[in-house]
């Protein structure tokens, strides 16, 4: 794990440089535990993906635009993995824009990639205008759901993946142990976290900035304000038809509270409804 | 930046800009170079071990002197270190960078490199929902970079 760029410095008089010789990744490991050691107290898993510009040039190669444009939304989609890339400057928006209109045969194959792209620019943008503003609503979310309905805290049976539901404690999992949780699994939990169980979407955020690789208060905390309606028109709800069409059916197939019990088995309509009784009007129809 | 002088320079690098094409590693390839854990947001954002280990990793591939602890104090010492009177950076809009770049402004000259942008918009875009962003930038964000275009201005 040689610096592929410049030369190695001395350690300075004091002492007070890490290290950054290590024989492999299993040393950097180690020594990132012992010196980062409330770190670990948060959480001990070690993601597979690895960190620097060399290993999302690898990345960069694989995307395929029109394959992303058709599967993103899919849980097995063509995703293209980059977020923690972009989130840390390994890569540059505009360099995988120009690489999408590279890969794509016709530019119009790149548009739906580059508008996600666009997302997160947007979001840097707001986050440059307001700052720590990111952590309050952005307006009322217009659900009739009281402040004191909601609790400060993500509940223990969700973070230990012990809800019973076999899609939601599969996020759950994912978050922690990997970093990493496709986009839709993200509005899924983030939706059940605040509409089904009523929790603050700041604590909620907090959670997944702890977990994800390409954790940022700007795309994380606008996104959850988005799926709680404080950044939206609505608040964003699913429904058990719509995760079990873009999962490929695979939690609801194993899942015990799949016959009897699932919170998610109704029309969006029918749900909102039943989540947000005391909406005004006609405010989600 | 035609100024490559580094002998009174040094060069912070952020958790915004992890990459060896960081402008300010690029206009002073020679100066010294830092990146600080910073207590105060590990702290505040509760960050997990694969968080650390993932930033680590994209350090490693860097010219930079890792340290941890407040940010202020250690860009401050490492600057005194070097003798350098000048502190080069990169942008970012989070409020930590801002609040940290107005205390170093008192004791040292900052220099803020602008970062390359998706879009090449002439003015400001509506912000209030992204459709409306999207209208407003959706022309310039489908262009390809520019063969000249290396975006690279000091504020």
């Amino acid at each position: 794990m040689t610096p592929a760029v410049g030369k190695e410095r001395a350690l300075n008089a004091d002492g007070s440089s890490l290290r950054r010789d290590f024989a492999d990744r299993s040393e950097l490991i180690a020594y990132v535990r012992a010196r980062f050691p409330e770190a670990a107290d948060v959480s001990e898993h070690i993601a597979e993906t690895r960190g620097g510009r060399r290993a999302a040039l690898r990345r960069l190669e694989q995307v395929e635009p029109p394959r992303y444009a058709q599967t993103r939304n899919h849980l097995n989609g063509s995703v293209t993995h980059l977020s923690p890339y972009l989130r840390h400057g390994c890569l540059t928006l505009a360099e995988v824009r120009d690489a999408a209109l590279n890969a794509a045969s016709d530019p119009r194959e790149a548009v739906t990639l580059i508008r996600e792209l666009a997302w997160r620019d947007y979001f840097q943008r707001v986050y440059a205008e307001i700052g720590d503003g990111v952590w309050n609503d952005r307006e009322p979310s217009h659900t009739g759901v009281g402040e004191e309905a909601y609790s400060d805290e993500v509940p223990e049976d969700v973070t230990q993946a012990g809800t019973g539901l076999a899609c939601m404690d599969a996020f759950s999992s994912q978050l922690t142990e990997t970093g990493y949780l496709h986009n839709h699994a993200r509005l899924w939990m983030a939706a059940y976290l605040i509409h089904w169980r009523r929790v603050r979407w700041q604590a909620g955020a907090r959670w997944f900035l702890s977990h994800l690789l390409d954790g940022d208060p700007a795309s994380n905390n606008l996104s959850w304000q988005w799926v709680a309606g404080t950044f939206s028109q609505k608040p964003y709800v699913f429904n058990r038809e719509n995760l079990e069409h873009f999962s490929g059916g695979e939690y609801c197939a194993r899942c015990a509270l799949s016959e009897d019990g699932c919170p998610f088995a109704a029309t969006v309509e029918d749900l909102q409804g039943i989540l947000f009784p005391d909406a005004p009007g006609d405010r989600f129809s | 930046m035609n100024d490559h002088r580094a002998a009174n320079t040094v060069v912070w690098v952020h958790g915004d800009g992890l990459s060896p094409t960081n402008p300010a590693l690029i206009a002073f390839p020679d100066a010294p170079a830092i990146f600080v854990f910073d207590d105060m947001l590990l702290h505040a954002y509760q960050l997990s071990l694969k968080r650390i280990v993932f930033l680590y990793e994209c350090l490693l591939e860097l010219p930079v002197d890792i340290r941890r602890g407040d940010v202020f104090d250690h860009l401050i010492a490492f600057a005194r270190e070097n003798d350098a009177t000048r502190l080069v950076t990169t942008l970012s809009p989070a409020p930590r960078f801002r609040q940290l770049v107005e205390q170093l402004s008192v004791e040292i000259v900052v220099t803020v490199l602008d970062v390359p942008s998706l879009v090449d918009y002439d003015g400001q875009p509506d912000l209030r929902r992204f459709s409306r962003y999207w209208r407003d930038v959706q022309h310039a964000a489908l262009k390809p970079t520019a063969p000249d275009g290396t975006d690279e201005f000091v504020r």
